[in-house]
């Protein structure tokens, strides 16, 4: 069972609050998505998850094990994965070998020739399996990406965290991701997603945390999140009294209303 | 060897409980919730200050971190070095002389200003270019090298001022070609691996002028006699209890004594750098170049050619280096290797004054000047205190990059 | 496919070990060249493996040669065995023999206790393999100290630290004369002091041939011993460590710990090869660790390839012979090149226009085009097949044969 604890969690900058006292909990392959505005602090807190950077306060359990005071790698092995925001491939290293890296780490003593089948099934799942011997930064910029995916897949984490998964993609390798999305939690993994894709989130998660100025603002089902007038507020600015839409394809962060 | 052991045992206490600060502090101050930022370096000078005692009384009551509690922690550990050594060494000069002190800090502070004008050259590439030019203690070497020939060989009646002008210009022309050639490669994206191309390429450019001055010049060390004699004249007229300038000699309250040669680099360095100050903050040159050390694409949207700012920071900062040897030429005797502990002492000061800070870089040179000039005159055996000369820059290196790699004035993250 | 590249392979290290085997014949006037250019082969691949697969640019790698030598120096200077006590030097009962110390506090106290000791008595000095042995576990204990220290550096503080650490450690030799000889230098044993037979020919401790062939097999050992890491699981995680330490973390990989393993092997290789290098030499002081050593095995490996262990080591051997080809001067009418000096001006411009337009280096291209041959055909060929007609059964592709051990998925 799959089970993620956030207990009250901040990060300071300096005199900035990025993530202010957030907690929530995950049970079960839930498919989570978190959005809110630039500069809420939706990175940073996936960051405080993964391990990459420790909280100023509060805790993080997951399976029942504390995590956030264990280093990154040790996280994964309790089973956590993300991918970031920018791609970050292994650019001189070959696809193969970027697929393999997680395998060998998650089973020490296992041999590289142990993965190699799987990774060509999980390349071939992701329609780059004629690139298995290229280098990394032969990869188109949405190649990349579906390998960095690729590498999730080879960690096989309980819970994957992915940033803008659907960010400068062409859609049809959205549609693969998309894809790869549904059936991975299908095979019972949970999942939060960053997006800025209001339209793919809604339809994608079964559950939105909303994030503004580092806090968590709201957390339920699309539907409700929706209505949320908080949620409207952070999104349109206290002046508005229109509903919010969320068909739209990017959301309104270009008005200077955001900043204010 | 009776002399070091009271010596050695206090360096030993003050480690230990430095590190004991050093890994405990950050957890205590996390198990009371509070903002960890800094608290090792803290813990490390308060515990070497003041040992178990201030230990405890760090973790109980566990006060911000500020510049205050550091700095009066550091000078009480500077305290406890100076005291330790007093007792351990009597009758050395360092601790019966308080006018060897004076001259040997006056000096350190003088050769420290011009070891501060060499490390601002390479702060301003590295602020714009963002790497470290492992070449810049060359373009020292080449400065110097090239004001000997120019006073001494090629034009023997040459004003030295001229021949300082001709250094400058010519590293400053060797600076720009450099940078055409080998780095501007670097931002049209011609080379892969930026980063570590720039330290190579500019490693094998050290290499490369080390030994073709040598091929070219010979190993006989270059001598150039000082720059200007001085006047005889004495302040007040009689005694001479102010100032006393004799032609090789300045003499300050009867007390602290400095060359001449040394007195002229140190003129030729605060005028650089108020012209440096000058055409950064004044000019739009200048400006443009710090716009872009801040943020190269707003710069460039703002009309900024942000590919030729990074010929001219390297240029300059070639140049700078160039004018601090041209300076000191007429003070050290020259080699084609005096680059290399030029190069090493321009990486602790920057690494000291904080990576990209121009005062930062300033004020480190006059920090290095002082511990090397004490370092040379305290050490007890003569023989050691010269060999252990490079040594001393190195240790502070590598303390600052323990304690706080972004040194003092660095730009936090 | 997998079959040729193992053949190639087998045939690459058949063939380079017997033309080293032979080169003694070849030129047997030149060995002490060939000596030399194993010893820079083997820092310039060990350097390969720290900063080309490790991305670790470390300034600090002939000072842990130094280390090796010095160490090994050191031990052959001071300690001895005897079969009885001394009662006079600072000594410990090792077995039937003394480990004795003639420390700088008693620099003659052996001497004087010569007259005392029974008739006899041996002293002699521990073989040098023994060491050459403590020089790598010293070189070792470094390489683990620095890497700790290292750990939160990024590539330019990097390089600034491992260059502070390396000018510490000279100027401290050089300002110790008491013990280390200072810039006098300090004197060894030979390899083999008595001399060495070899297939019925007796050598003496000056001969080259036998110090070329232990040099040979350190360097093989430490070219397999390397290959075998970097075709490991230890070469795939420094690699990813190289590219993106975060991502390699957030992967499950333990970065600390790795970093650390690759500091410490190539300090025990380089202290290796420092060591073997003073008892063939017999004499070292410290600027065998000065900048300049670190400049000429950079360059090599730079112009050999950084990411190629056998690029690096060719690199390096060819680079020594061409350098000490080049020596003789050239004149030219009455002008006369200086080439002891301008030959290194050619190299350190080679160095820097290889790094210009070959980043990969010289010799790595070359070897790449034959490993690699094919990749890129396949990928385009792969790429035009219909998607159905990609069955695992006839894909070839993979160098790698997947196991039938099947982790559970």
């Amino acid at each position: 069972m799959i089970q993620l604890e956030v207990n009250d969690v901040s990060k300071q900058f300096g005199g900035l609050l990025a993530v202010n006292h957030v907690s929530f909990q995950v049970q079960g392959p839930e498919l989570i998505g978190l959005i809110g505005p630039n500069g809420a602090g939706k990175t940073t807190l996936t960051n405080l998850l993964s391990g990459a950077l420790k909280p100023s306060s509060g805790t993080i359990y997951m399976n029942g094990q504390r995590i956030d005071v264990l280093p990154p790698y040790k996280i994964a092995k309790v089973g956590l994965g993300r991918t970031f925001q920018v791609t970050r491939a292994f650019r001189r290293m070959t696809v193969l070998e970027n697929l393999l890296v997680p395998a060998l780490a998650m089973h020490p003593t296992a041999r590289q020739a142990q993965f190699v089948k799987k990774a060509r099934e999980v390349a071939e799942f992701l329609t780059i399996d004629h690139l298995l011997n290229e280098y990394a930064r032969a990869l188109s910029g949405g190649q990349q990406k579906l390998l960095e995916l690729g590498r999730l897949l080879m960690l096989d984490p309980d819970f994957i965290i992915l940033d803008e998964p659907f960010a400068g993609v062409h859609p049809r390798l959205m549609e693969i991701i998309y894809e790869y999305i549904i059936e991975t939690n299908k095979q019972g993994k949970a999942f939060l997603i960053i997006s800025h894709d209001m339209e793919t989130i809604f339809t994608l998660s079964q559950r939105l945390l909303v994030m503004a100025f580092g806090k968590l603002i709201a957390d339920g089902p699309p539907e409700e999140v929706k209505r949320d007038p908080a949620v409207i507020e952070a999104y349109l600015g206290s002046d508005s009294d229109k509903p919010w839409q969320p068909e739209r394809k990017t959301p309104p962060a270009a008005g200077d209303r955001i900043a204010a | 060897m009776e002399f070091p052991t009271i010596f050695w045992y206090t360096v030993l206490w003050l480690i230990v409980w430095g590190a004991v600060g050093a890994l405990v502090t950050p957890r205590v101050y996390a198990r009371k919730d509070k903002f960890t930022y800094q608290t090792g370096m803290l813990g490390a000078f308060v515990g070497a200050a003041l040992g178990p005692i201030g230990l405890i009384l760090l973790w109980r009551l566990t006060p911000a971190v500020s510049a205050k509690w550091l700095g009066a922690s550091g000078i009480v550990v500077l305290l406890w070095l100076a005291l330790a050594f007093a007792k351990a060494a009597p009758n050395n000069l360092c601790v019966t002389n308080g006018s060897f002190i004076a001259t040997q800090i006056a000096n350190g502070l003088v050769i420290g200003a011009i070891y501060g004008l060499m490390a601002l050259g390479l702060t301003l590439i590295f602020s714009i270019l963002g790497i470290v030019s492992f070449a810049h203690g060359e373009f020292y070497m080449l400065g110097g090298m090239v004001t000997y020939y120019a006073t001494q060989i090629w034009f023997p009646n040459l004003n030295p001022l001229l021949g300082v002008l001709i250094a400058a210009l010519f590293t400053f022309a060797l600076g720009a070609i450099f940078e055409l050639l080998f780095l501007r490669p670097m931002i049209t994206g011609q080379i892969e691996r930026p980063g570590e191309y720039a330290i190579l390429v500019t490693f094998g450019l050290a290499f490369f002028l080390q030994y073709t001055t040598l091929s070219l010049v010979g190993a006989s060390p270059k001598k150039v006699p000082r720059f200007f004699d001085y006047p005889r004249w004495k302040l007040p007229a009689e005694t001479g209890g102010l100032l006393k300038v004799t032609p090789g000699n300045l003499t300050f309250f009867d007390a602290i004594s400095i060359p001449s040669a040394r007195f002229t680099a140190l003129i030729i360095a605060l005028v650089l750098l108020f012209v440096l100050l000058y055409f950064l903050y004044r000019t739009w040159t200048g400006k443009a170049l710090r716009a872009v050390s801040q943020d190269r694409q707003a710069a460039a949207v703002t009309g900024i050619n942000p590919k030729r700012m990074n010929t001219l920071a390297f240029a300059l900062g070639g140049m700078l280096a160039g004018i601090s040897g041209a300076a000191l030429v007429q003070v050290f005797s020259w080699v084609p290797w005096v680059g290399i502990p030029a190069s090493s002492r321009s990486f602790v000061i920057i690494v000291l004054g904080g990576m990209g800070s121009l005062p930062g870089a300033f004020i480190g040179g006059l920090i290095l000047g002082v511990v090397e000039a004490l370092g040379a005159g305290c050490v007890p055996d003569p023989h050691r205190a010269a060999a252990y000369l490079p040594a001393y820059g190195m240790i502070i290196l590598v303390l600052v990059l323990l304690l706080k790699p972004t040194g003092l004035f660095g730009r936090e993250l | 496919m997998r079959g040729t590249m193992r053949r190639l392979k087998i045939l690459t290290w058949v063939v380079g070990t017997s033309f080293l085997l032979i080169l003694p014949w070849l030129i047997p006037t030149r060995m002490h060249v060939a000596v030399i250019a194993l010893y820079y082969a083997i820092l310039a691949s060990s350097w390969a493996l720290l900063a080309g697969y490790g991305g670790q640019f470390s300034f600090a790698h002939m000072a842990f040669a130094g280390l090796g030598a010095y160490t090994a120096g050191l031990i052959d200077k001071f300690i001895r065995l005897t079969t009885a006590p001394t009662y006079a030097c600072t000594e410990f009962p090792l077995g039937s023999w003394w480990l004795v110390i003639q420390d700088t506090a008693s620099p003659t106290c052996l001497e004087k206790a010569k007259a005392t000791m029974p008739m006899g008595a041996l002293i002699v000095k521990l073989p040098a393999w023994m060491d050459i042995l403590m020089g790598v576990v010293v070189g070792g204990l470094f390489g683990l100290l620095i890497g700790a220290l290292v750990l939160r550096l990024r590539r330019t503080y990097l390089a600034l630290f491992t260059i502070a650490f390396a000018e510490i450690l000279r100027t401290a030799i050089n300002a110790e004369r008491d013990i280390t000889g200072g810039p006098g230098g300090l004197k060894l044993s030979p390899l083999f002091p008595n001399g060495v037979t070899l297939l019925g020919h007796e050598f003496t401790a000056a001969d080259k041939l036998p110090p070329y062939l232990v040099m040979l097999g350190l360097f093989l050992l430490v070219m397999a011993l390397m290959y075998w890491l970097a075709g490991s699981r230890f070469g795939l995680f420094i690699r990813a460590i190289r590219e993106d330490e975060e991502a390699a973390g957030s992967l499950g990989v333990d970065v600390v710990r790795y970093k650390i393993l690759l500091f410490t092997i190539t300090a025990m290789i380089a202290a290796a090869a420092g060591g073997m290098y003073a008892h063939y030499v017999r004499v070292i002081a410290p600027n065998m660790m000065v900048i300049k050593e670190m400049s000429v095995v950079i360059a090599m490996a730079v112009i050999g390839g950084m990411e190629s262990l056998l690029g690096a080591a060719i690199g390096a051997i060819i680079i020594e012979f061409a350098l000490e080809q080049l020596r003789s001067n050239i004149t030219i009418g009455a002008f006369t090149l200086n080439m002891a000096d301008w030959r290194l001006v050619v190299f350190g411009a080679l160095l820097m226009i290889t790094l210009r337009f070959w980043g990969n280096g010289l010799i790595h291209p070359i070897i790449q085009r034959i490993t690699r041959r094919g990749v890129a055909e396949e990928t385009v060929a792969k790429r035009l097949q219909p998607r159905a007609a990609t069955e695992p059964e006839d894909d070839t592709r993979v160098k790698i044969p997947a196991s039938p051990l099947e982790p559970d998925p």
